[in-house]
């Protein structure tokens, strides 16, 4: 019987085991807020010593060095899609796991829906900034914003390519524009719903007739979906990273004139590879878009001073470094002066089409299956 | 005897008792987890409360169901063209692969090839490496400027621009699915050859028969149901391969139930993935079944005597030296080339710029930047990716001791126990694993313990269900080697330490492991070696705790950080291929006894 036992126990601590190790119970215990001076703040955050943050900006990895450099805090630091953003924080913070304490993420009409909606993440405007900030970018806390714009290949030409976007359904650019496959990010898909919406599509109805001095025909619902529709089947090319499109569209010694939509910041790659990017910024009826990225605690956070802290840290100039160095970052700080090769987010706005998250929520879906629908024929 | 007794003597048999642990265990963690699947696609999930309108999470709903099967033109698109793809994509790459990998294993052990060793050696470097080894190789030489901007290495030689059907989609995913298969065809096809009793041929030989006539009418109908299972498995696992498709069909918007999959999952409409991972799963039972079925059949051919006399080689004469060098260039491309693609491409700055001047060390020792990246430093300088590293070496090392162990017992225990229902049962869910996708038994651990469940807390986000989902994919190697090894063992050996009174686990540790040592250990080594190089199953599963390396070259390639990519692709390589080398010199263990058998 003595073998038996042990074998049962053999087998019974080789399948155990693997679910015993790397279990952690959640810190499901939320610190109850009370005001802290910020020395108190930073002692409180030493004490933790690390701080797990999750972000759709990669640059993040340059500023939780100089973090660590001036606080001695450990940063892990990982730059997910804003959409594999999303799904893991709802499994973490729904399943009580230990995972990000702060998250830096994008797609308003998901992360109002999934994230803020459900308490998974809560707000936390510094106190030294209170005054300083916008109050419409305290809740939820605007990190920065970010704006895709029309960007064209300007080896040859420095002027503006394209006058309207209705031209880029003409047959001129079939094949040569590139766009970031909206599936697999969100604030694309965001700005092709926004198209569809009553105010934008008129803009688009508006635009057809100024340029080709007739009425639209429609075969879909309206203005906006008719552009999408076109758009797409137009040769236009779905790319998965931004930076890939950057690279296809500036490089030298094409033969033909190309054009993409894609991150403003991308442009300063323009030296090291050696490319030529240049954007248009007058566009009827937009330019691109322009979408904030949010800067919260989440709701089971284990360090939370700790991500106090970088958060505030990340809204003073000095955190803010890393993205203020090139052009197409606009921290939600006004006091941080927007790079010198750039224009200010009040020259962007009226430019670009902006999200709304009421909007996104109640339609992307819809407007996804469109897309899906014409892209993948 | 009374029941009683038949209980106690059942019981005081120790492969009884393993079998019976093994079976509640492993129906656990198969079937039970395709019973959570099932029930998430009828649930509506908390990204699905912008689809489904004015649903709460957790709602019942058939709402996924309806868009994915019966709704014109959305399912076509989501559905049934990806369906399609990945049949056609299978089919085709199977062809090749049993064509290619058929015939060097006919060439190796039938004819009288030169430099046998050396081409039997590095034909199988494809499979031990990464399946997307050869898709970014693919990319990085015939990459065009139609869709990918920067040219390939190939247009930049040759000048000469690759066509897109070329360069991306359909055909290159056959090539190279097909090319990554060859070395598994060849692996089964060239054991089935080896062992095959050479007697019936050496008669044709004495009564005349010319060689073509023996080839076609002896040997192919022998091996014949060997190549058909080699067939079944080698179709379930292009049906199930990820990042192939992923890398060469995206640029052409070409989608297999693979990538659908991962898109949904991480998108707006889970429920749909559920479905899909679903169906996989009913695919790859019906083809276990038809295995059997075949595999019962081939009863009738003893294939292995292991008394075959050397069989006279087939001789090529005039084309013995032309096709030996064909074959020593070719598998110099497919295993060698394209490591050398990787390290040129991570030393360039400028895309498409193969000059000397335009080479950096940037993207391994340099400093973070943001003028080329994200200001991530190089690799080399990256803890992220010594983080990385660690996980995946931790992660592999323990799956191997796991599944390793759990899969010799159980070859033990069936082999001890063959010709029972139980043993036959165990045997069939030791196996079952394997012909579900990789992906979608992601999908179904992620559906599973992503929430607690049962008496199980929630696991999503632990190292534990990296290990568990693991060691449960990879056990169909190790049992497969276990018992492999038990069936060459003569029961007399045990029996004989069993009257003198040694115990069982002492018999097991001092004699029967010993004496198998090798083609036990060959159940560890793959299934080390396969997690390496793992990243369908983990991609869903991993959170950036624990990366491990496969999921941040991914990372790194979706996001278009080309040079990185490459250099951990490189990094990647290398390491399975070194602990390949070592393992299989210091022990003797090598990857073919595993699944060859």
């Amino acid at each position: 019987m003595k073998k038996l036992v042990i074998l049962s126990l053999l087998i019974v601590a080789v399948v155990s085991m693997t679910a015993a190790m790397g279990e952690k119970e959640g810190a499901a215990a939320q610190p109850a807020e009370k005001v802290m001076t910020h020395d108190e703040l930073v002692a409180a955050a030493k004490a933790e010593g690390r701080v797990v943050v999750y972000s759709i900006t990669s640059r993040i990895a340059g500023a939780a060095t100089d973090f660590e450099k001036l606080y001695g805090i450990k940063v892990e630091a990982s730059n997910l899609k804003d959409g594999e953003l999303i799904e893991k924080v709802t499994k973490e913070v729904g399943g009580g796991i230990t995972g990000a304490d702060f998250v830096i993420s994008q797609d308003s009409g998901r992360v109002f829906g999934q994230l803020i909606a459900t308490g998974y993440l809560v707000n936390y405007v510094p106190p030294t900034l209170k005054s300083v900030i916008p109050v419409k970018y305290q809740s939820p806390l605007t990190f920065q914003l970010i704006n895709k714009v029309f960007i064209f290949n300007s080896e040859k030409n420095q002027s503006p390519v394209i006058k309207n976007v209705w031209e880029l359904t003409e047959p001129k650019w079939k094949g040569l524009v590139q766009f970031k496959d909206p599936k697999s990010e969100g604030v694309n898909a965001n700005f092709l719903t926004m198209l569809t919406s009553p105010e934008w599509s008129s803009k688009l109805d508006r635009a057809y007739q100024d340029l080709y001095s007739k009425k639209l025909v429609l075969t879909t619902k309206n203005a906006g979906y008719e552009w999408i529709k076109r758009f797409f089947e137009n040769g236009l090319v779905l790319g998965n990273s931004d930076t890939t499109i950057s690279e296809n569209i500036g490089i030298k010694g094409q033969p033909q004139q190309t054009l993409g939509l894609f991150v403003y910041s991308k442009t300063r790659f323009d030296a090291k590879k050696n490319l030529a990017l240049l954007p248009m910024t007058e566009v009827v009826p937009f330019s691109g878009f322009i979408y904030p990225a949010f800067i919260q605690l989440t709701k089971n956070a284990k360090n939370v001073n700790a991500a106090k802290l970088f958060i505030e840290y990340l809204m003073t100039k000095e955190g803010f470094a890393p993205w203020a160095k090139d052009v197409g970052s606009y921290s939600a700080n006004p006091t941080i002066a927007v790079n010198e090769g750039d224009y200010p987010v009040s020259f962007w706005a009226p430019r670009l089409v902006p999200e709304d998250p009421q909007f996104l929520f109640e339609n992307r879906a819809a407007v996804e299956e469109f897309v899906n629908n014409i892209a993948y024929k | 005897m009374t029941t009683g007794n038949q209980l106690r003597s059942f019981a005081r048999k120790p492969h009884n008792v393993i079998l019976i642990v093994l079976a509640v265990t492993l129906s656990f963690l198969t079937l039970f987890p395709l019973i959570s699947l099932a029930k998430d696609t009828l649930i509506v999930h908390p990204s699905e409360i912008m689809t489904v309108k004015g649903s709460s999470v957790g709602d019942a709903t058939l709402f996924h169901w309806k868009k994915v099967f019966f709704d014109g033109e959305t399912s076509q698109n989501m559905f049934y063209k990806p369906f399609w793809n990945t049949v056609n994509v299978s089919l085709w790459a199977c062809a090749i692969s049993l064509l290619l990998g058929g015939s060097v294993a006919w060439l190796v052990t039938r004819s009288d090839l030169r430099w046998k060793p050396f081409i039997s050696t590095v034909f199988i470097f494809p499979y031990i490496m990464p399946s997307w080894t050869l898709a970014m190789a693919w990319l990085n030489f015939f990459r065009n400027r139609l869709i990918g901007g920067a040219p390939g290495l190939f247009t930049a030689l040759t000048g000469i621009e690759t066509a897109n059907w070329f360069a991306y989609g359909f055909f290159p995913i056959v090539i190279v699915l097909g090319l990554h298969y060859a070395p598994f065809a060849y692996i089964l096809i060239g054991g089935i050859l080896r062992n095959m009793d050479a007697n019936l041929e050496e008669a044709a030989v004495i009564l005349k028969a010319g060689r073509l006539k023996i080839l076609s009418r002896i040997t192919l109908p022998i091996i014949m149901p060997a190549v058909l299972s080699t067939f079944l498995l080698v179709f379930s696992s292009c049906m199930s391969a990820f990042a192939v498709p992923a890398f060469l069909g995206t640029p052409v918007r070409f989608q297999v139930l693979t990538t659908q999959l991962y898109r949904t999952l991480n998108g707006l409409n889970p429920g749909y993935g559920y479905i899909m991972a679903l169906v996989m799963i009913v695919i790859g039972t019906g083809i276990l079944l038809v295995n059997q079925w075949i595999v019962g059949k081939r009863k009738s051919f003893t294939t292995i005597t292991g008394k075959s006399s050397n069989i006279s080689l087939v001789k090529l004469k005039a084309f013995k030296n032309p096709v030996s060098v064909l074959l020593i260039l070719f598998v110099g491309v497919i295993a060698i080339l394209p490591l050398v693609t990787f390290a040129v491409e991570s030393f360039i700055m400028a895309p498409g710029d193969y000059s000397i001047k335009n080479m950096t060390t940037q993207f391994w020792i340099g400093p973070g930047s943001e003028d080329v990246g994200g200001g991530e430093p190089g690799i080399l300088l990256n803890k992220y990716i010594y983080l990385g590293l660690w996980n995946s070496v931790k992660l592999s090392v323990i799956v191997a001791f796991v599944a390793g162990t759990v899969g010799a017992l159980a070859g033990y225990a069936v082999v001890k126990a063959r010709g029972t229902r139980l043993a036959s049962l165990v045997n069939n869910l030791a196996f079952f694993p394997y012909l579900m996708p990789s992906m979608a038994f992601g999908a179904i651990y992620l559906s599973m313990f992503a929430k607690r469940n049962l008496f199980i807390p929630s696991l999503y986000g632990s190292f534990a269900l990296l290990v568990l989902v693991g060691a449960v994919k990879y056990l169909p190697f190790a049992s497969r080697a276990g018992m492999n090894a038990m069936l060459q063992l003569s029961n007399e050996i045990e029996e004989a330490a069993q009257i003198i009174g040694i115990p069982w686990w002492k018999r097991m540790v001092r004699i029967i492991f010993p004496i198998q040592k090798s083609s036990f250990l060959s159940g560890y080594l793959l299934p080390f070696i396969s997690c390496m190089r793992e990243l369908a199953l983990f991609v869903l599963l991993i959170v950036p705790a624990n990366r491990v390396l496969t999921t941040m070259l991914f990372q790194y390639n979706e996001k278009g950080w080309n040079q990185y990519a490459n250099a951990i692709n490189l990094l990647i390589v290398l390491i399975v291929l070194i602990f390949n080398t070592v393992i299989n010199k210091v022990t003797g263990a090598s990857i073919d006894k595993g699944i060859g058998g």
